[in-house]
């Protein structure tokens, strides 16, 4: 059943957002679902990007974390623009808009009604310095810590629920190292 | 001798429950589901008969009911227990409810209730106090117990969301209480009955307590009257299977469901952590806190959490640095975060053949004392807590959205944002007659948020409530004949943008008629002046504000008698406001909830809620949808052109050059504008290092400072002194 639902080809389509919806649907009601989409959707991905960086997970719409041929695991956008160690927050490797003002707001919230309130929060807008596009949008009152909306743990991930450890893990990955990018900042560097 | 299985008490029986788990990690230490795998057919067939059963109970009972949000809307439940609490088989309706029973029986255990008032055959038992497992008061709880032999086998129970509970605002979502005193009727648990009825006396408080007495004794009526038949359909089943197979039967549901939840989890997810932030305001300055001085200011709530996929694929789920308890109407209890956050689960990866407490046996969580979710006060109010309580619904959909798009389940992506806008109201006709009511028509046809693969669809679902239905306009003019409902429609450009956008929020405009002597609304809503989750996804814009509207002293009933068109939304009413079509004395706009609004004949109020989130980079939205969005009036072609950089013809058809053009303009414009991450951290950092904060933002960090976790995220994150304080 999942051979012929859950092909390469029906893959390929939802990932790129042409997928018929009937055909999705019949994605949905799969069950169980297909024990290598992991595979599958990996080599889909890979085809789809000029670089040559081993993709291990997709984390955006355009970011993936990759294995670098000498060492090190980095988020990698669709463009080529690399942004750093996964464990560090890949939005203080973007270029950063911030709107302040209702009416910078209003620009991308199309209801004047229901504007947010500048007064609690502004607007972040996260850009690939490479290829500018928009990567993220948090609305935060000025001060929060940016969000990290994904930091995996591949090892366990790889040798455990994929039962295909990779060659670098180590028990030290899985740690976020954010702080570590700031406080080198606080210090100038 | 206690009355469980081989004399145990019912405290003993609730403690063995909780130590086998501890030490062997299955429920009820059930290493080997003897009868799953001895007779799977005949498995299922018992399980499907238990289901069978409450649904039964819930389509025969509802009939008691005359409110409408429990017989038309399907805010109702009724579901079978083990004795020690877990839910183990469910009608459909409020799916999240089971998880709060098991709340409710420890309650009653540790109450020696066995002792006093003794539970026995036929009794009834009742509580909607959050203090003892409820959520708030608004969910009632009406149960029996099933014996067999003097040995209690199960529990069977009705719940319900009942009309008005009685509080300092008509309804039952009150958005105005500083404590329990002030949240309505709330009763702890209570036996309300004995040989299967509720005792006559129980009616007056419902009578003299809520302002919706016959709909609330009705409801009353409703769910024990379900509870007990339910309870004789069950012995029936004990009869056919034998009490022996129901008693482990309920067992191994209870374990059996827990290990599919885990390998689902482990099936579709990453291990690892996943950060989510919700923010709403609760704004009392001026309005309750003159006569409450503790009060008598606004809360900016802070709302994150950090949801955490093991690796042995349980859940935990912390969710320290959350707004501190206080005098305000949203504090909850442990069973409230359970039973909301549960609702997160059922679509995301908790979908299985019957509703049970699985859940609790796989996700575990973190809600720091003296935080909203675990006050410390006992009389800390609650009235609201599902509100807040419930955005943790969409930290689950919103979290494992992203763990199922990096494993490439793509089709199993269900991002969403809490929703909900209603009422409750109160009048007094010309006659001199009191009345209250409320609705719940736009809590029940939420849109939902952009995919990754298309756009979100627009009022077909409910989020709490997994079968929901709008009801019928007619039956509510009838209820609330005050309330004439003159538009009910989705609103253009009412949605987070994106590559795929989030569905169009929906609309319900409604005139004052003849209100009498007095008429008061109060709605509520999901948002609080901001977004709806702090995030879109992947680039994509969150969904947007919540609106409550209210346009005073209008000129409404000279524009009906000379048939013109009338307004239908808010935005329409804005609109004719400044254009001078329609007249208004003045107008209350409130993102989100409302205090108590008097009405009078002619005002306009108006609702609008889920105008959900979108999914990728707007600009990379495909030009034929922009197209489509503007044919179906969905996105109107200068937003089209602002926002998804796509020019539209004089035909309405996308000029493809201009647009590519226009695009590359719109990202070159990003780089002009944009500065470096670096930069804009510095920029930040100075703000923080100043204490540049306006009052409620400050506010809110200076509470949050104390809890050790968020403290060490926000100086690491600015690299601030050890010991800043604001």
């Amino acid at each position: 059943m999942s051979e012929q639902i859950a092909t390469r080809e029906n893959l390929r389509l939802l990932v790129e957002g042409k997928l018929a919806w009937e055909e999705t649907k019949k994605l949905i009601r799969l069950s169980p679902k297909d024990t290598d989409r992991f595979w599958k959707y990996l080599d889909i991905l890979q085809e789809r990007v000029a670089w040559k960086d081993r993709i291990l997970l997709r984390i955006s719409d355009h970011l993936y974390i990759v294995a670098k041929k000498g060492g090190g695991r980095v988020v990698k956008c669709d463009c080529g623009q690399e942004l750093g160690d996964y464990r560090v927050n890949w939005k203080l490797n973007c270029r950063v808009y911030v709107r302040r003002t209702r009416e910078e707001m209003a620009e991308v919230i199309s209801i004047e009604e229901a504007l947010p309130n500048p007064e609690l929060v502004e607007m972040r807008e996260f850009y690939c310095p490479g290829c500018y596009a928009q990567l993220g949008v948090e609305v935060v009152p000025v001060g929060h810590p940016l969000l990290f909306e994904i930091l995996p743990d591949l090892d366990t991930f790889y040798r455990d629920w994929l039962g295909r450890p990779l060659e670098d893990q180590s028990p030290g990955w899985y740690a976020e190292k954010t702080p570590e990018l700031t406080a080198k900042w606080a210090k100038g560097g | 001798m206690g009355i469980c299985y081989q004399g145990r008490t019912l405290k003993q029986a609730v403690a063995d429950k909780e130590r086998s788990f501890k030490d062997t990690g299955y429920a009820y230490g059930l290493k080997d589901l003897k009868l799953v795998t001895d007779d799977p057919a005949k498995f299922m067939r018992f399980q499907l008969r238990l289901v069978a059963a409450c649904i039964n109970a819930r389509e025969t009972a509802k009939l008691i009911s005359a409110n409408p949000v429990a017989m038309l809307q399907g805010e109702l439940l009724f579901m079978l227990a083990t004795p020690e609490g877990d839910c183990v088989a469910a009608s459909y309706g409020l799916a999240g409810h089971i998880q709060a029973f098991p709340f409710i029986v420890k309650s009653i255990a540790n109450l020696d209730f066995e002792e006093d008032p003794a539970i026995e055959v036929g009794d009834v038992f009742a509580t909607n106090d959050a203090y003892y497992g409820a959520p708030h008061n608004a969910d009632n709880y009406n149960w029996v117990p099933v014996f067999r032999e003097g040995e209690l086998i199960a529990w069977t129970v009705g719940l319900n969301h009942i009309v008005d509970v009685g509080g300092l605002q008509p309804g039952n979502l009150g958005t105005l209480s500083p404590n329990t005193f002030t949240d309505g009727f709330i009763y702890p648990p209570t036996k309300i009955g004995a040989r299967f009825k509720t005792y006559k006396w129980w009616e007056l408080h419902w009578k003299r307590r809520t302002r919706t007495e016959v709909f609330n004794i009705l409801d009353d009526k409703m769910r024990t009257a379900g509870a007990v038949s339910l309870h004789n359909k069950i012995l029936e089943i004990v009869e056919e299977f034998g009490v022996e197979y129901f008693r482990q039967g309920l067992k191994e549901i209870i374990e059996r469901e827990r290990r599919v939840l885990v390998e689902r989890i482990k099936a579709m997810g990453v291990p690892g952590r996943y950060d989510y932030l919700h923010l709403n305001t609760v704004n009392y300055r001026g309005v309750i806190g003159t006569v409450f001085p503790r009060s008598n200011r606004n809360w900016l709530l802070h709302e994150p959490a950090e949801l955490n996929i093991l690796p042995d694929g349980k859940l935990h789920i912390d969710l320290e640095g959350l707004t501190s308890e206080a005098d305000f109407h949203c504090n909850g209890y442990e069973a409230a975060v359970r039973m909301l956050s549960s609702l997160g689960c059922w679509p995301l990866f908790a979908y299985t053949v019957t509703l049970n407490t699985a859940l609790q046996y796989m996700t575990s969580w973190n809600l720091p004392p003296g935080s909203m979710f675990n006050p410390q006060n006992p009389y800390a109010a609650t009235v609201m807590s599902l509100a807040e309580t419930g955005k943790q619904i969409y930290m689950f959909h919103n979290t494992l959205s992203y763990a199922y798009f990096a494993r490439g389940f793509l089709e199993e992506t269900f991002p969403g944002d809490p929703s909900g806008v209603g009422y409750g109201l109160a009048g007094i006709l010309a006659d001199g007659f009191q009345w209250g009511g409320g609705d719940m028509t736009l809590v029940t046809c939420w849109s939902s948020g952009g995919l990754p693969y298309k756009d979100g669809e627009v009022a077909y679902f409910c989020s709490p409530n997994p079968a929901p239905d709008q009801g019928e306009t007619e039956a509510g003019e009838f209820l609330q004949p005050t309330n004439l409902t003159i538009g009910k429609k989705l609103i253009p450009n009412y949605c987070g943008h994106g590559k795929f956008r989030g569905g169009l929020g929906i609309g319900m405009c409604q005139m004052i008629v003849d209100p009498g002597q007095f008429l008061m609304i109060a709605g509520f809503g999901a948002t609080g002046g901001m977004t709806r989750v702090t995030t879109g996804n992947c680039g994509g814009y969150p969904g947007l504000n919540d609106i409550n509207y209210f346009a005073h002293d209008t000129n409404m009933r000279e524009i009906l008698a000379q048939g013109k068109p009338y307004p239908r939304d808010f935005v329409e009413i804005q609109r004719w406001i400044k254009d001078g079509t329609l007249k208004a004395g003045s107008v209350d706009l409130f993102k989100g909830a409302s205090p108590n609004v008097s009405c009078k004949d002619g005002d306009l109020f108006a609702g609008a809620t889920s105008g959900m989130g979108g999914w990728g980079d707007p600009l990379e939205r495909d030009f034929a949808l922009v197209e489509k969005d503007v044919h179906y009036g969905w996105i109107t072609p200068d937003v089209a052109t602002s926002v998804y950089g796509a020019v539209i013809d004089d035909k309405g058809k996308v000029k493809t050059a201009e647009s590519q053009n226009l695009r590359k303009q719109m990202r070159d414009r990003r780089r002009e504008r944009s500065v470096d991450a670096r930069e804009w951290w510095k920029g930040e950092r100075d703000q923080v290092l100043k204490k540049d904060f306006s009052e409620t933002v400050r506010d809110m960090y200076a509470d949050c400072l104390r809890y050790p976790k968020f403290r060490r995220k926000f100086v690491d994150m600015w690299q601030l002194p050890k010991d800043y304080v604001l």
